[in-house]
């Protein structure tokens, strides 16, 4: 515990709750720094993605109670060809936005071509299956006012693409008249989208004051059923230990982002709970395999060996991560399970051993790159500095701003790097077609959104195996595919994977059900 | 010299030095900001971020970034880059912020009343103790009275903000429920307050509305205070200074032995002979609050500009940097030209 944290609780036994917030709101304390866009083709980070998915329906929606399934929304059925190259989905004839235009199938389709043709990084979600903003019009198709083609170019699971997919905020409908009214120079909506919605969900943006508040409310036209809470509202408080004190004092419901100390404090305290949940997110230290020493797998597989990650979990990564070495997170379909997902330990000797037998039983010099907005990533970084240094590796570490961090991994300007990856596919392939797969190493080919061909990490049987494992029928074998592959990366992958990162939140008794997997906060089945 | 003072007397003499002395501060004015200009826009561009990375995201594919590489101009000379930006900058077009989303002239407008409002609160407050203290400091040099002032300028001089902030929010807001919570105003309150100036105690008190005037206050009260603490022990310091220096002047013993009264030697005879230092303490003191307090902010969840432009750092937001950058450099400029003002008011020298 911290001085100032230990001062805090010291202070805090005396104070008591004097508050309330009123029954039909949840008023909620997050960092809401992170929010820059509304607009579903543009959202690239959590805070808002958990926004938008309880503003507005994609297809179908991840199951509250099962991340690994899904359940309806928009879509209240669907059906798959015989060749599985064709998904027809039935939407909510009901279904109107808040202009009172329909929800129609040319909507869907729209809004879909719509994220590949602006080519932000979402698009990355449709062109790995396929999907092209050329052949937009061939693979989305209103074939009724209510019936909307997904065609697809393979015969990928249907499980897969559904979470990957139609449960993805790149399947989140728009509607086209009301956004593409307020088009400016060609940006199809997306300056308006900036602060605004439009779409149907359980709630509507009704305010977004930047750095300061977001305000959802109930959408009193909701095909589906009316949200528990009808009021949403979301401070902006930037600080752990003021979330702390709002929550205590009852001047808040729930405080998304408490720290180490305060979690363990709020476990005992009175009134008060805290939720965890495993998200699909893993911090993990990355090597250039572009150079000599890192491309032999033994040097990174040494690398592995210097972490003590049950020390870690219990002081530096207490209440945000659980060890995992495996590159599937805990929670998709095809992970190791715990035990056989974390094979490693501390063990300077056994790294001293592979360098050696790799030629380099000297150590080396390196750069590590972090970034600055993790609270963790500079401890991780000062652990295994000091354990490499045992096996003679010399680690100077380099902190910067996370856009310059992810300019040099991305550039392939770097020795080593530390930072977290997540996957918004609850599925084996949604790790292993980033992590595992690299179509093309060659410097031209410029395929950056592949944290492999940032390492220079190619292996042509990794390729083919991770093809193999998505496209294998039984679903048995597959599963079998997809263990043999994650052990398999874990010896000889481009990366040391570290901790699996947990979403937590100080929740007051008030607040009866508090729903939420990996991916998000089901906001309208919220109830206090 | 007797004729020549003469002629600088006249009306059209008068005229012509008003002239070229507001020509002068034109010019100066006009290179500072250029300079101003240039250097943000080159340090902008040769700190090794990324603004394609920092709109499109991490994933974006190759092709993505290119096309936005192209679209924000980065493809042109530094120099067409340069003259572009000199051309918006002059017509407030700072372009849109990527921490926000909407165009930074117009996050400015909202954070910057929001510091203005809580920075002169604090300087209020900080001046309105600072200077009496740091006066009877000097005027009682040695007593008891100087060495509580020297003890309370020394905290307020080493105790971080943020540490302050979070303690005096434990002890008046969650003990003794003196002050509202951490935040500008109640949510509640949020659509009824009638916003004209953006300073919220103003608005409301324009428009009658208090009960959101004491929401406003006893929100602002503290993080305001905090601040003013800071703030008056630099002023009290200074003030204690500049008196010791003028009470061991000639004329201060001349005073004393007409027959003065201690206070009226100390407040009429002393006192207005530190008014042009004291004002260049005042202006740098306040404008170093209108930066923004960042941590304070923080702490207190005030949605600020200082908090605004560290989070635009972090997030490479460079559209929003330099705005808030060229606002800082233009505050300077106008509290300067201000003090100049003060001295011309307090000093005949130097008119």
């Amino acid at each position: 515990m911290t001085r100032r944290t230990g001062i805090l609780t010291l202070l805090l036994t005396t104070t008591t709750a004097a508050h309330a917030t009123p029954d039909d709101v949840l008023v909620m304390a997050r960092n809401l720094d992170a929010i820059s866009t509304f607009d579903p083709a543009q959202i690239g980070e959590v805070v808002t993605n958990e926004m938008i998915m309880n503003t507005c329906d994609a297809l179908v929606d991840t199951d509250p109670e099962n991340e690994a399934g899904v359940v309806p929304r928009l879509a209240q059925s669907w059906e798959v060809s015989e060749d599985g190259l064709k998904i027809t989905f039935q939407l909510a004839e009901d279904a109107t936005f808040p202009s009172g235009n329909p929800v129609t199938a040319e909507d869907v389709a729209w809004s879909m071509s719509r994220v590949l043709q602006l080519g932000f990084g979402n698009s990355a979600t449709l062109t790995e299956y396929g999907f092209t903003a050329e052949g937009a019009a061939e693979s989305f198709v209103a074939a009724g006012p209510h019936t909307f083609e997904m065609n697809l170019d393979k015969p990928y699971p249907e499980a897969l693409i559904l979470q990957a997919v139609a449960a993805n905020r790149v399947a989140v409908t728009l509607d086209r008249e009301t956004v593409m009214a307020e088009e400016v120079e060609g940006d199809m909506g997306n300056q308006f989208l900036t602060t605004n919605t439009a779409c149907v969900g359980p709630y509507a943006l009704r305010q977004w004051s930047a750095g300061d508040v977001v305000v959802l409310e109930a959408n009193e036209g909701y095909h589906g059923e009316a949200p528990a809470i009808p009021r949403w509202i979301i401070r902006h408080v930037p600080e752990a230990g003021a979330q702390r004190l709002l929550l205590e004092q009852g001047d808040i419901d729930v405080a998304r982002d408490l720290g180490a100390e305060d979690l363990l404090d709020m476990q005992d305290a009175e009134g008060l709970r805290v939720e965890q949940t495993p998200k699909h997110q893993l911090f993990y230290m990355g090597f250039d395999s572009g150079q000599e020493r890192f491309a032999d797998p033994r040097v990174r597989e040494a690398f592995k060996y210097l972490f003590d990650y049950a020390a870690l979990a219990d002081s530096v990564m207490s209440q945000s991560g659980i060890p995992r070495n495996s590159v599937v997170p805990i929670g998709a379909v095809g992970a190791l399970d715990e035990a056989e997902g974390q094979p490693f330990s501390l063990d300077v000797e056994e790294a001293r051993r592979l360098l050696e037998e790799a030629g380099y039983g000297d150590g080396f010099e390196a750069r590590l790159f972090i970034g600055n907005s993790s609270p963790y990533s500079a401890p991780i970084a000062q652990h295994v500095q000091a354990n490499a240094a045992q096996v003679g590796i010399d680690l100077s570490i380099e902190r910067m701003a996370d856009a310059q961090l992810f300019s040099a991994f991305r550039g392939r300007d770097f020795d080593t790097v530390m930072l977290s990856w997540s996957t918004s596919v609850p599925h084996a392939h949604g790790m292993l077609s980033r992590h595992a797969v690299n179509p093309d190493n060659a410097d031209e080919a410029n395929l950056t959104m592949y944290p492999t061909w940032r390492a220079s990490w190619f292996d042509e049987e990794f390729n083919a195996r991770v093809e193999e494992a998505l496209f294998e029928e039984d679903e048995a074998r597959q599963m079998e595919l997809y263990a043999q592959l994650q052990r398999d990366h874990m010896e000889r992958g481009p990366f040391a994977y570290l901790f699996q990162i947990l979403d937590t939140a100080g929740v007051s008794e008030e607040v009866t059900a508090w729903p939420w997997n990996a991916f998000r906060v089901y906001y309208d089945d919220v109830t206090k | 010299m007797a004729t020549a003072s003469v002629v600088a007397q006249t009306p059209g003499a008068r005229l012509r030095g008003g002239l070229l002395s507001g020509a002068k501060t034109a010019g100066s004015v006009a290179v500072t900001v250029f300079g101003l200009l240039a250097l943000t826009f080159f340090i902008g561009r040769m700190l090794p971020l990324d603004p394609v990375l920092a709109i499109l995201g991490d994933d974006a594919s190759q092709e993505a970034y290119d096309r936005l590489y192209v679209q924000l101009g980065l493809d042109r000379p530094l120099v067409v880059q340069f003259a572009t930006y000199v051309r918006d900058a002059l017509t407030l077009d700072f372009g849109r912020s990527l921490t926000s989303g909407r165009p930074v002239i117009e996050d400015i407008a909202r954070v910057f009343p929001a510091t203005l409002e809580l920075a002169t609160l604090a300087m209020i407050l900080g001046t309105a103790i600072g200077v009496p203290l740091g006066v009877v400091a000097a005027a009682r040099k040695g007593t008891w009275v100087d060495q509580t002032a020297r003890v309370v300028g020394l905290i307020g001089y080493s105790a971080p903000n943020f540490w302050l902030g979070l303690m005096g929010l434990v002890l008046f807001y969650a003990s003794l429920g003196w002050v509202g919570a951490p935040g500008r105003i109640d949510v509640v309150y949020q659509w009824e307050i009638e916003e004209r100036s953006g300073l919220y105690l103003l608005d409301s008190a324009i428009a009658g509305q208090w009960d959101v005037f004491a929401d406003v206050l006893s929100r602002i009260v503290l993080p305001a205070s905090i601040l003013a603490y800071g703030a008056l022990a630099y002023i009290s310091r200074m003030t204690r200074s500049f008196m010791l220096e003028q009470l061991e002047q000639e004329y201060v013993t001349a005073a004393r032995a007409k027959g003065a009264s201690r206070a009226r030697v100390v407040w009429r005879h002393a006192f207005p002979n530190i008014a042009v230092q004291l004002v260049t303490v005042l202006a740098l003191s306040y404008a170093f609050l209108l930066e923004g307090a960042v941590l304070t902010e923080t702490v207190f969840a005030w949605p600020g500009f200082g908090r605004y432009l560290t989070v635009a750092l972090l997030r490479s937001d460079m559209n929003a940097v330099l705005g808030c950058v060229l606002l800082i450099g233009l505050t300077f400029i106008a509290l300067n030209l201000l003090s100049d003002l003060f001295y011309r008011a307090f000093d005949p020298r130097t008119r």
